[in-house]
């Protein structure tokens, strides 16, 4: 009996470590989502939160793809089709549908997504520089992640939260 | 290092603190010189600064107070009258002290000013009438409250001749208190009999001040004597009863960002105050009559007042008077009067008018243009006005006074005045306006011309003002705080400028205005009124809309045009002008409706969204909505690009009629709140193969129209529904122009003939009662939809 609860104890050891391990700075953390096709992702370190929509006011004199303000809980928060701004066609919000409350320094903002997938690990050496000619500065992309049989799209929080127009 | 940063801070803060009362001071010395309380005051500043900057080790700057300190003292002691060039001189190493402490905050250190030139200047006042150079020269009139200072003198700069006459003179004087000090006690031995020891100290010390009290000097020069006399008393007379609320006054230094953060917490407060509100609003209604409403109301009336006290609490914390403002003019006056050759007095009235801390640092600059220009521009030379039998002195009357809501700073003259004619042909000369507007312009849009970028009235730039960018940029400044700036003027007798500036910046009234469905917020210090219109009254003239106003012509903007409001309802025949005033300059605003005034608390748009032009911020509404503040100076702008399109036909959307190719093409929506009759319908609807989609509510139909996902062809509605009843359902959608055909049929128990009457005039077309058989019900709808017969 008592080996048996060694085997037990020695074996939850042994995951605890494995576990650590994987805590280590190789793994990268992020959240994934759909947007039209596609499947992107961004550190989970920078969303603020996901929430359900919400009503959101129209603001004038600006592109497209921001659909306005909206309240979160006492700040006047910027909301930003992603569909719009990747070159896709408006779409009604439906049970899927998220705000991803993006969060970098000072900057906040709210961006409308298609559908959430989920949380992911990922090794930091399965993550590859994006494609040459999206590379760059300019670029939205941070890179891309192969994990199993897909590919994430990893955003630059930064890039989105900047100002464009 | 961090606590010499920390001593830096104190002394800086102090510092500045005193260097801004000196200015004021300092003109008043020159008025009466003889004034010793000013004087000791002004002496003790230049005294604490020079304390203080030798201990931090800033030489430049103890070099150059030690040696205005020598020159005070002597004034203090009466061995020198200060004459206006003294003053000057005086005031220069003032400046120079200012600009050394302004250093000295933005880098720590006390270099790059060269002082050397006006301490030479020092140097000669202070040794100029021949006396030696120090306060020894008359040791018997030494007073007591000079004694703390002379103690602190600093003895490392002091040549040995001078170091000696120091300690003879501290000897003296130590002397002077113990005698004193014994004749105190005996005094107070006398009281002793009668009071308690412990009060000895008490009352000696007021009886050792009669005794200190500084006799009138001996070297003053003679003919400055006989005056010196009665204004010394006067002083003295006077200092005590100055002194007193000072001491009364308690006070602690808060960190500004604190009390930023607590108006912050406040602007949520009162936005979840205003929530309160409406959800009570709300509840009354639905429970009306009940027990518990009354407790509720008692509660919500309580919570709304507190928070508006608290709101004026904390607002007040962050009041500053606009004394703090005022102080610098007196100097200035005084260095233009010199600099120009006229004769200008200074009136100042309401210094201790209160304004919100961020808006008294805004409107400094305003103010330092405004009465520049009033003393180049406005104020004449001394000949001239003699000659206009006006009296030689001009004075400028500044003043700032409580009026509502608001603040209102005037500054009069009795000037020249502004001569519109002329205004217009500068204008005109500038090619700021044309001949046309010339001619059309009222006087008081002509006084506006100075307020326009590239106009100056002065014929031959001076150097202190001219450049034609002064009064622009008041009128930016102004603006900013949301103030507006409003000028009268008469030729030869003066002008008057009132600047109408907001309590505070966070908090606002505004008029909530809907168009089409959204909705904006409106300052409410800039709407000078509201009229209702019908469409018949607009005119259009050379492409721009305009409307009478009773005697005026007021040009008209559509909120729609300018916000780029899609036209979805259908507009009435009647809307609502607001008209917008903004100093000299007016437009008519075309919205939907009022909404109402509310108290709204303004928040930024972030970063991501500023600048976006005519909108000012945002608030978060009663219901946790987001309603858009409008910027009124920037929407007067937008609307001189907008054209002649206001209440025009809304932009028919035309509605694209698909021609049905299958019986499926066809598309009804049942609304029911009941299952069991949405399925009867179904069932008996099915057969003929169209499209149904269903509704529980009339709100949850409103809200599939608005998608738009579908294109109807009929609606059934029954009439009995909980959120919104048929009726509301029918008149909601005939506002839209896109479902203003879209045929209503009722499907109802209700049969009374009111109810039918009801049903019409909510825009229903055809009523049907229950229970109906499947096939009536099936060719009613096929009637309303046109069903084409092959289909069947």
């Amino acid at each position: 009996m008592s080996d048996k609860l060694k085997q037990i104890i020695n074996k939850q050891n042994e995951q605890q470590n494995s576990e650590t391990l994987d805590q280590s700075n190789d793994i990268v953390q992020l959240v994934g989502f759909i947007i039209g096709e596609e499947e992107y992702a961004v550190p989970i370190l920078s969303i603020q939160e996901i929430i359900k929509p919400i009503s959101w006011t129209r603001v004038p004199q600006t592109p497209a793809y921001i659909l306005g303000v909206f309240n979160l809980r006492g700040s006047v928060i910027p909301l930003i089709d992603l569909r719009v701004k990747f070159g896709l066609s408006s779409k009604n919000h439906n049970e899927e549908t998220r705000f991803f409350v993006l969060k970098q320094g000072d900057d906040v903002a709210g961006f409308v997504i298609d559908r959430l997938t989920m949380a992911i690990r990922i090794k930091k050496e399965d993550i590859g520089p994006a494609p040459d000619t999206l590379a760059g500065d300019e670029s939205m992309i941070d890179g891309v992640g192969k994990q199993d049989d897909r590919i994430l799209t990893i955003l630059k929080v930064a890039k989105l939260l900047e100002r464009d127009f | 290092m961090d606590e010499f940063q920390e001593i830096l801070q104190d002394f800086l803060i102090e510092s500045f603190e005193l260097v801004e009362k000196l200015d004021e001071d300092l003109v008043e010395l020159e008025n009466t010189p003889e004034d010793l309380e000013l004087l000791n005051g002004i002496f003790r500043v230049a005294h604490t600064v020079k304390g203080a900057s030798s201990f931090l080790n800033f030489d430049v700057l103890t070099h150059l107070t030690h040696h205005m300190e020598d020159v005070l003292n002597k004034a203090r002691h009466g061995d020198l009258l200060i004459t206006p060039n003294i003053m000057d001189v005086i005031l220069e190493s003032i400046d120079l002290m200012k600009a050394l402490l302004n250093v000295i905050r933005d880098t720590s250190a006390d270099a790059g000013i060269d002082v050397a030139a006006c301490v030479v200047k020092l140097d000669k006042i202070s040794g100029g009438d021949g006396e030696v150079d120090t306060p020894v020269a008359t040791p018997e009139v030494v007073e007591e409250e000079s004694v703390a200072e002379a103690e602190e003198l600093d003895y490392d700069n002091m040549s040995p001749d001078d170091l000696e006459a120091e300690i003879e003179r501290l000897l003296n004087e130590r002397q002077e208190e113990d005698k004193a000090k014994r004749q105190a006690k005996v005094e107070a031995g006398e009281d002793v009999l009668a009071a308690p020891e412990i009060e000895e100290e008490v009352t000696a010390e007021p009886s050792t001040e009669p005794v200190s009290t500084p006799v009138p000097v001996t070297p003053t020069p003679p003919p400055v004597a006989p005056k010196v006399e009665p204004q010394k008393a006067d002083a003295q007379a006077a200092a005590p009863a100055k002194r007193a609320p000072a001491t009364v006054e308690q006070t602690i230094r808060v960190d500004v960002k604190r009390l930023d953060h607590l108006m912050n917490l406040i602007g949520e407060l009162v936005l979840a105050k205003n929530r309160l509100i409406k959800i009570n609003d709300d509840v009354e209604e639905r429970y009306e009559g009940e027990e518990f409403l009354e407790e509720l109301n008692q509660v919500v009336s309580i919570v709304s007042l507190v928070t508006t006290d608290l709101q004026i609490a904390v607002m007040k914390t962050r009041m500053l008077p606009i004394g703090k403002v005022f102080n610098k003019f007196p100097r200035m006056i005084r260095d233009l009067t010199r600099e120009l050759n006229k004769k200008i007095e200074l009136e100042i009235s309401g210094e201790d008018t209160e304004l919100d801390k961020s808006i008294v640092e805004e409107i400094g600059d305003p103010l330092v243009h405004i009465i520049r220009n009033s003393c180049d521009h406005g104020i004449e030379t001394p000949d001239i006005r003699l000659a206009a039998g006006k009296s030689e002195t001009g004075t400028i009357a500044l003043k700032a006074y409580n009026e509502g809501n608001q603040i209102v700073i005037q500054i009069d003259d009795d000037g020249k005045g502004l001569d519109t004619e002329m205004l217009k042909n500068k204008a005109l000369e500038k090619g700021l306006i044309s001949e046309k507007e010339a001619d059309s312009m009222s006087e008081k849009e002509a006084f506006g011309l100075i307020m326009r970028p590239g106009f100056s009235t002065a014929a031959a730039v001076t150097n202190v003002s001219g450049r034609g960018v002064g009064m622009d940029v008041v009128k930016t400044n102004i603006e900013k705080v949301n103030g507006i700036i409003d000028i009268e003027s008469e030729v030869g007798v003066g002008s008057s400028m009132k600047l109408k500036i907001p309590l505070t910046l966070a908090i606002i009234q505004a008029l909530l205005v809907g168009v089409q469905e959204e909705h904006y917020a409106i300052p409410l210090a800039s709407v000078l009124e509201t009229v209702r219109i019908s469409k018949d009254e607009i005119y259009t003239v050379e492409g721009r809309s305009v409307m009478r106003l009773r005697d005026e012509v007021l040009s008209l903007v559509h909120i729609g045009d300018i916000f780029e409001v899609e036209r979805i309802l259908d507009v009435s025949e009647h809307a609502y002008v607001v008209v917008l005033g903004l100093g000299t300059s007016k437009l008519g605003l075309i919205v939907d409706n009022l909404v109402g005034q509310e108290e709204i608390v303004i928040k930024s748009l972030g970063d991501y969204l500023k600048g976006i032009e005519g909108i000012a911020g945002a608030t978060i509404r009663g219901d946790g909505g987001v309603t858009l503040i409008c910027d009124v100076v920037a929407l007067m702008d937008m609307a001189k690009g907008v054209k002649a399109t206001a209440m025009v036909e809304s932009s028919s959307a035309a509605e694209i009629t698909h021609e049905k190719s299958k019986p499926s093409d066809y598309t009804v929506m049942i609304v029911d709140d009941s299952k069991t009759d949405r399925t009867i319908m179904r069932k008996a609807l099915e057969p003929m193969g169209i499209t149904l989609v269903e509704a529980s509510d009339g709100q949850e139909a409103l809200n599939i129209l608005k998608a738009g996902d579908y294109n109807f062809d009929a609606m059934l509605v029954d009439i009995e529904m909980p959120r919104m009843d048929g009726y509301s359902l029918a008149t909601e959608i005939k506002k839209y122009n896109r479902y203003k055909n879209l045929p209503l049929i009722a499907v109802t128990s209700r049969t009374g003939k009111s109810d039918r009457m009801r049903g019409v005039e909510s825009g229903m077309v055809e009523y049907i009662t229950k229970p109906y058989s499947a096939d009536y019900l099936a060719s009613v709808v096929q009637r309303n939809v046109n069903f084409k017969a092959e289909f069947l």
